[in-house]
């Protein structure tokens, strides 16, 4: 499913977010990239609707995300936080399933179904076996993969990822970015992923999305977008981009 | 794996489910009085099969069902009340050391009682004006933390400030209170079942019951509610509705219990943490077995209070007493996964 954005601003204390129009292409990953503070995050959450009613709107399908009920909602988007905040050191099953919870009703409990859709979830990301395992004993990379099967029990169209990449060594950087490039062709989804990574970003995406101060500066696919000025104007330092075999390099 | 994994489980549920039952027919052989075992098995026989030999008039009838049975079922319920209550607090505000004292429901019951046990005597029930200020409480607490009040730290804080205001106002009414009306109110506040009494069972059983019933059924949910608020909502729950829900029923409970047993802390979070050393986090787990092991725990409790010494012990003091260096133990020794 697409992914439209109109006319959102969302202000926090002093800062503004302000995307006037917007879109998300279906079964591609979209990178948001740009330096702290951009707004990156915060227009993530805006898709998700996790932030409470921004004004403007995010249509997801055609549907406006705004007042729809949670179900319908988790149906579309599904959002992945850069770490999990909880207390409790659940089994990683039992982890997983809490993405089903808007599909069951609040005064009952997982269905042998749901049990499968979580299993499947954990298989999908590479971790079966993981099922039993106590979600603290896991490394940083497993925990993030953890997180993205739960999103996927939640079986939306539409992913939304925070940063997924972070602290992550260049291995499981790849490796995740990898799962991410199967869950937009294998499934179909809308990947849409903040990075700090331009040298992945720059490899992976099918399209990006440059921010700087609460705005989207530029847009579009890697190749035709990024460009020497334009990442002055976003980084404000200065980088050459090297093109070989088709592939772009950012030189810092 | 699912399947070997629930196996496993399984006698400490048999457990769960028999225990407060064999601990109920062991307490109503414990007393002042005692009654054989063997008289106490076949005066329970035969009122529970009805029509049976001299259905429920053996001698001992009276001694056990007027006197000690409803004390060991207010002993049950609200045992299983305050563990539950505290679990579903701990997971919905995803702090494991919160419980009714943290959220001002015993200061703000204890000031209530006080008020009606100096003010309007002993003949008023002092339980519905415990009742009625330990939701001003919890509201006082949810007000003072006002937007914030997702965040645990503000609750905390919160919780704080209001048991302190009602600790003042409390000593103010010992301060004023006269000597009869204070022994009766320093005896409330240290926590007692003896009082017990089918009549103020038949008021608040029926609460104190849906509450556990409420809470029980909600035990999966409280799995999602305890992710931040972000994952949660983003899950696709309606995060404030569902929590407000838990925090009113559990307060409801822990005040109905208050409001009959006087100030009894530590039940609410001894039991929970006990229960997930045993079975881990999950709350389809935690929540019911918290509920057994906190029945059978204050059934115990007060079968020590009535018969450790030639005096009764207030409970209070009891689970107080046991419960802290008790809990101090389990810290220490499970190291770093005590969650």
């Amino acid at each position: 499913m697409t992914v439209e954005v109109r006319a959102l601003t969302f202000t926090y204390g002093t800062f503004t977010l302000r995307v006037p129009e917007q879109g998300f292409a279906e079964a591609r990953i979209t990178a948001i990239v740009g330096p702290n503070g951009a707004g990156k995050s915060t227009l993530l959450k805006c898709l998700a609707s996790v932030l409470p009613a921004p004004r403007g709107a995010v249509r997801v399908g055609g549907r406006d995300l705004h007042g729809l009920p949670g179900k319908d909602r988790a149906r579309l988007v599904g959002y992945v936080p850069q770490e999990p905040s909880f207390t409790f050191n659940y089994e990683v099953l039992d982890f997983v399933l809490t993405g089903r919870g808007a599909f069951i009703p609040a005064f009952s409990s997982p269905s042998r179904r749901d049990i499968e859709m979580a299993e499947e979830a954990l298989r999908f990301v590479g971790l079966d076996g993981f099922a039993r395992r106590p979600f603290l004993e896991l490394s940083s990379g497993e925990r993030r993969l953890v997180l993205i099967a739960r999103t996927l029990a939640q079986q939306p169209a539409v992913l939304l990822l925070d940063e997924p990449t972070t602290f992550l060594d260049p291995r499981h950087e790849v490796e995740m970015l990898d799962l991410l490039k199967r869950l937009a062709r294998e499934k179909d989804k809308t990947v849409i992923v903040t990075l700090h990574n331009l040298d992945m970003a720059v490899k992976y995406a099918d399209d990006m999305v440059f921010m700087k101060d609460g705005a989207v500066v530029a847009s579009g696919r890697p190749q035709e977008v990024v460009s020497p000025p334009l990442l002055k104007t976003v980084y404000e330092i200065d980088m050459d981009i090297v093109r070989t075999n088709g592939r772009l390099i950012i030189v810092r | 794996m699912t399947g070997s994994r629930t196996k496993g489980l399984l006698p400490l549920y048999a457990l769960a489910v028999a225990l407060p039952f064999v601990l109920l027919i062991v307490s109503l052989h414990i007393g002042a009085f005692p009654v054989p075992l063997k008289a106490v098995w076949a005066t329970v026989r035969d009122a529970v099969v009805p029509g049976g030999p001299g259905a429920a008039a053996g001698p001992y009838a009276d001694i056990l069902f007027r006197i000690r049975l409803p004390r060991l079922l207010l002993a049950l319920f609200a045992g299983a009340a305050l563990a539950v209550s505290g679990a579903s607090l701990q997971a919905i505000f995803k702090n494991p050391l919160v419980f009714e004292f943290s959220l001002g429901i015993s200061y703000g019951a204890a000031f209530g009682a006080a008020l009606s046990l100096v003010f309007l005597g002993r003949s008023f029930p002092a339980q519905i004006s415990a009742f009625l200020f330990a939701i001003v409480a919890v509201l006082l607490v949810l007000l003072i933390a006002g937007k914030a009040s997702s965040q645990i730290i503000s609750i905390l804080l919160s919780g704080i400030i209001v048991s302190a205001l009602f600790q003042a106002l409390l000593s103010m009414v010992e301060f004023f209170a006269n000597p009869y009306a204070l022994q009766a109110l320093i005896f409330w506040l240290m926590g007692s079942l003896a009082h017990a009494t089918w009549s103020d069972l038949s008021l608040t059983m029926p609460v104190i019951g849906l509450g556990v019933l409420v809470l029980v059924l909600l035990r999966w949910r409280m799995n999602v509610l305890s992710l931040g608020e972000d994952e949660a909502r983003s899950v696709g729950l309606n995060v404030k509705r569902e929590k407000i829900l838990i925090v009113v029923v559990a307060t409801l409970t822990t005040a109905a219990v208050t409001s009959v047993t006087g100030v009894i802390n530590w039940i609410g979070l001894i039991i929970p943490h006990l229960v997930r050393m045993m079975v881990g986090a999950d709350n389809r787990k935690v929540i019911p077995l918290s509920a057994s092991f906190g029945a059978c725990l204050l059934l115990v409790a007060d079968d020590i209070a009535r018969s450790a010494a030639s005096f009764e012990i207030p409970i209070g003091i009891l689970t107080s007493v046991v419960g802290i260096p008790f809990f101090i133990i389990l810290l220490k020794r499970s190291g770093k996964v005590w969650l």
